[in-house]
């Protein structure tokens, strides 16, 4: 089998101050993913070695890493496309807590912030309520998000501001706003409206290449920025209303 | 010496962030808003492995469907080995959740009229299966997970890995827990504690699970004398990527897939579930919609008879879908697409999908009562860790992710009921005894000087369970099995760390992990080697074995943990109240407009989705 | 406690990491040509009310290399910006016909079909002040 180098980054918090490298040889094949080399590196080289993973299909959302600097799901990255070796750090931008392993504490704050669920008067009794596949379409894609983070490790303005709710986040809130069976905007809007909701995105676009799913974050935070304007016209024109901002 | 970094107080405790565990943790909520409900999780609750779970979860739907109907598939699917009453209470329930979680905002997969669409399934005599595509288990999970945000009473404690059961006479008093990313110890006091841990699928080498399937819940219980049942009953999943053992969703084949040996033949046929059916027009119970203890099997025979295709990962069956064309694979089954082009570099419009069987699910667990009870007041189990007695000798597809939701809510309406009665806290002194007691391994496994590592006991675990305990078995290779087992666990006492740190020290909850596989692999093969008989999920190959004994072996396995090798084994009768044991029949088999044996006359629901 | 999360600082140089990044930079830095550009035109307007010798001294102004080489660069740059917007717009305001969105292309495309027919018209606006003329 080939062998091939991965530098891997190292932070164990109970040792260092601060992130060092530490280089690893693994064998692999056409089938070997990241994740199945970081397996190799813990099983057989150095059992400290800290990442997260689970379902090793792409959906779970674990193992988001950043490979050669760019952010990528570990398992759903091979070795054969990196034949030179390859780096594996921490997702960017988050706080690092050991190895691989980033805080994510932050980013569930933000995907609490806009209250993503169903908000609704009344559902129809004892039955489903009726959406069409057009209606579903709308919003089906903003609904794939499997919370890996990668655009956030993406993201410059949410590097540079760590409260701004982010790509995913937003996103979230752009599903729920999308849905005929929802309406809960009104609320949402406070939060999408602020400095720290859409107008915090710059659109460098970066959070929807490095999407895994494809659901495209940025579209919906620009989407989202176009919705905000129209609620600030419309509170304008209420009387009497405080602006939802 | 190790010692409790903090305690927490709480009403209920919900451990593990998965479908049951949320679902339970809102239904503990909305049954009594005042109480603290605290949902614990090795994981971010969204990581669990419901997420996996692709094809969807089955309700009567339509009007031409019964609940008559679900209820006689999934008796006759479970080789009549599921518990009656319990099953007519799923199908009675099941539609009300799905609908439930529709109100939250499932992303149900639509017809143009805008009702839910329903789609077939392995096993299921009608098209009841709700979907959202084929990521169904990934948009339950999230949808709960985002409903659970609206819950102020629900408190998470996010990365948190259960350690033991505060446990003393069969009262739960809470739980031992490392907080995984300081490696703190914390201690948990809870009125009610709810085990929703899932399955143990990672004892195989050859399984669809997470990596963090590894039984935990179940050896927890089972150590502290609860029983585990049915343990011998593990689904062998037909449709796995070789390999990795990557889930291929049954919704393939229900939206018309065909399975091909190295001929080019739909051998099923060959095996009780013809006659063929033309490619696309997939027939309900029939062909590669004969349940999925019988596709893994007649797999097995074509290996035998070395009729299946070499692959470089070993020998596979080929899974086609050309037929579906490139447009309605794209709306149906994406996330196939997706998976079979990154892992096999195969796109399902244009080659055959290369598959083999893999270790999906594990019909038994910790035994509970149809209340999601167990035999100690104040513990609960719900989801794959339990056996509630739903699926006998084999589940049905799409009838888990239903489960989830039934009896999730049940747990959770229960022990909100028991925790909101009035109740003698446990005193300090014993609760101090108790978690001294429950930290002594955990401070032997710091301080041990062995020489072990725990990778390669595990994969050791995992050949030898796949020898032994796979979809055909024997006397002579489950004793092997049970002796490498007990080998393992000798070993497994020298086993030694090799991180000494706190902060996420996934080398010491991984060697954890395996401490309790090895217990619940036990369980597992003691059940089978004392079943002397074949059912379900459950084949032994010795002759006179092979077929369904009903005078012996209509009875539920218990198995009970005994500190010397192997499991204690008792029997416990079987709730057929309603449906006599008959015989299972697919294909052409089936007598035409059957309904089973089924005496009770259960009502049509006028629910319908026109 | 031996949780110690380290934050990994956050360089002024952050936007040289990527490609993406100065790509982004690069788009946004579009606006100094434009800047540029505009300044002429302010120029242009206060000469034209000064009298005529003022406008002969701005048109001379604007004959300079070292002028026509910015407003190059500003008719390029409007050109880029214009490409990474028009690229951007499906995202941004995705057309739905029932249940399928408009593919991104036939945006793009109809954007650039509106860019020539305005170049268009104006041609053909200034033409027809050549006829007087």
């Amino acid at each position: 089998m080939p062998t091939t180098e991965i530098r891997l980054q190292r932070y164990r918090p109970e040792q260092d101050n601060a992130p060092h490298w530490q280089d690893f040889r693994v064998e692999y094949d056409d089938s070997t993913s990241v994740l199945d080399a970081l397996e190799q590196i813990k099983a057989e080289q150095d059992s400290s070695v800290s990442y997260r993973w689970s379902c090793r299909m792409a959906i779970c959302g674990s193992c988001g890493v950043m490979v050669d600097g760019v952010p990528k799901l570990g398992c759903k990255t091979f070795l054969r496309d990196y034949p030179k070796g390859l780096t594996l750090a921490p997702l960017s931008h988050f706080p690092i807590e050991k190895d691989l392993i980033v805080d994510m504490s932050r980013f569930l704050a933000h995907l609490s912030a806009i209250k993503p669920y169903l908000i609704a008067e009344a559902a129809p009794k004892g039955k489903p309520y009726r959406q069409t596949p057009a209606q579903l379409a709308r919003y089906k894609q903003f609904s794939n998000c499997i919370n890996c983070g990668l655009c956030y490790s993406a993201c410059p303005q949410f590097g540079l501001k760590p409260d701004f709710l982010g790509p995913a986040a937003i996103a979230l809130a752009h599903r729920y706003n999308l849905d005929s069976r929802d309406q809960g905007k009104s609320e949402r809007m406070a939060q999408l409206n602020s400095d720290n909701g859409v107008w915090g995105c710059t659109f460098v676009g970066y959070c929807s290449t490095v999407c895994p799913k494809g659901v495209d974050p940025a579209a919906a935070v620009n989407q989202g920025k176009i919705a905000s304007t129209l609620d600030g016209v419309i509170q304008w024109f209420k009387p009497g209303k405080e602006t939802s901002k | 010496m190790l010692s409790l970094a903090k305690t927490i107080t709480t009403d209920v405790l919900v451990v593990g962030g998965g479908g049951a565990g949320l679902r339970s943790a809102i239904a503990a909520c909305e049954t009594n808003p005042k109480l603290k409900v605290t949902l614990l999780s090795k994981v971010y609750p969204m990581r669990s492995h419901t997420v996996a779970a692709e094809g969807g979860a089955a309700a009567v739907t339509q009007a031409h469907d019964s609940l008559q109907a679900h209820f006689d598939d999934t008796v006759s699917g479970s080789d009549w080995l599921a518990d009656q009453s319990v099953v007519d209470y799923f199908v009675k329930h099941a539609f009300d959740e799905l609908v439930q979680l529709e109100h939250w905002g499932c992303p149900w997969s639509r017809q143009p009229s805008g009702d839910v669409q329903v789609r077939r399934f392995g096993g299921m005599k009608t098209e009841r299966t709700w979907f959202a595509a084929d990521k169904t288990g990934f948009h339950i999970l999230h949808t709960l997970f985002q409903t659970s945000l609206k819950y102020s009473g629900i408190q998470r404690l996010d990365e948190y890995f259960l350690l033991d059961l505060l446990v003393h006479e069969q009262r739960c008093y809470g739980v031992l827990a490392i907080d995984i990313a300081s490696g703190d110890l914390v201690q948990i006091q809870a009125a009610s504690v709810i085990l929703a841990t899932g399955g143990a699928g990672r004892l195989y080498q050859f399984n669809t699970n997470g990596g963090i399937v590894t039984g935990d819940g179940m050896a927890l219980a089972y150590r502290h004398g609860v029983a585990l049942r049915d343990m011998e009953f593990v689904q062998y999943h037909p449709t796995g990527l070789p390999g990795s053992g990557i889930l291929i969703t049954e919704a393939c084949r229900g939206e018309g897939g065909i399975l091909l040996n190295k001929d080019g033949y739909r051998y099923l046929q060959d095996y009780g579930l013809g006659p063929e059916t033309p490619p696309g027009q997939p027939q309900n119970k029939t062909m590669e919609l004969g349940p999925r203890d019988k596709l893994s099997q007649a797999f097995w025979h074509e290996q035998q008879q070395g009729r299946t295709i070499q692959h470089p990962q070993g020998e596979v069956v080929h899974l086609d879908l050309r037929h579906l064309g490139q447009r309605y694979l794209l709306e149906r089954l994406p996330f196939i697409c997706e998976l079979a082009k990154a892992y096999v570099n195969v796109d399902p419009v244009k080659s055959p999908i290369p598959i083999r069987p893999a270790v999906h699910y594990t019909m038994g667990g910790i035994l509970t009562d149809a209340n999601c009870a167990t035999s100690i007041r104040g513990l609960y189990a719900v989801g794959e860790c339990a056996s509630v007695g739903l699926h006998g000798a084999n589940r049905l597809g799409s009838n888990s992710l239903t489960e989830l939701l039934v009896f999730g809510k049940v747990a959770g309406r229960e022990a909100a009921r028991l925790a909101s009665e009035p109740s003698q806290p446990a005193a300090d002194s014993l609760l101090s005894t108790l978690t001294t007691q429950a930290l002594a391994p955990l401070q032997q496994l710091h301080n041990s000087q062995g020489s072990e590592r725990w990778q390669p006991l595990r994969q050791q675990l995992a050949a030898s369970m796949e020898q032994g305990c796979g979809i055909y078995r024997s006397e002579a290779g489950l004793k092997e099995t049970l002796t490498c087992l007990a080998q393992l666990k000798q070993r497994y006492q020298q086993l030694r760390l090799g991180d000494s740190g706190k902060a996420f020290n996934t080398d010491l909850l991984h060697a954890l992990e395996l401490g309790f596989g090895l217990d619940v692999a036990e369980a597992m093969c003691q059940a089978a080697l004392e079943r002397k008989e074949s059912r379900g999920a459950h084949q032994r190959q010795e002759p006179g074995l092979t077929n369904r004994n009903d005078q012996d072996f209509l009875r539920h396995s218990l198995a009970f943990y005994q500190t010397r090798p192997g499991a204690r084994i008792e029997w416990q009768a079987v709730d057929t109240s309603l449906s006599p044991p008959a015989e299972r029949l697919y294909g052409g088999q089936r007598p035409r407009g059957q309904s089973s044996a089924g005496q009770q006359p259960t009502d049509n629901p006028p629910k319908e989705s026109r | 406690m031996s949780r110690k999360p380290y934050q990994p600082p956050m360089p002024a140089s952050w936007w040289l990491k990527h490609p993406a990044y100065r790509f982004y930079m690069l788009r946004e830095a579009t606006v100094l040509p434009l800047l540029f550009f505009i300044g002429s035109l302010l120029y242009g307007l206060y000469a034209l009310g000064q009298g005529e010798a003022s406008w002969l001294q701005y048109q001379a102004w604007l004959q300079q290399p070292w002028v026509l080489a910015l407003n190059g660069l500003a008719l390029l740059a409007s050109l880029f910006h214009a490409w990474t917007f028009f690229v951007l717009f499906p995202q941004v305001m995705p057309l739905r016909l029932g249940s399928r969105t408009l593919p991104a292309w036939l945006m793009v495309s109809a954007q650039w079909a509106g860019v020539l027919l305005v170049i268009l018209a104006l041609w053909w606006l200034l033409g027809g002040l050549d006829a007087h003329q």
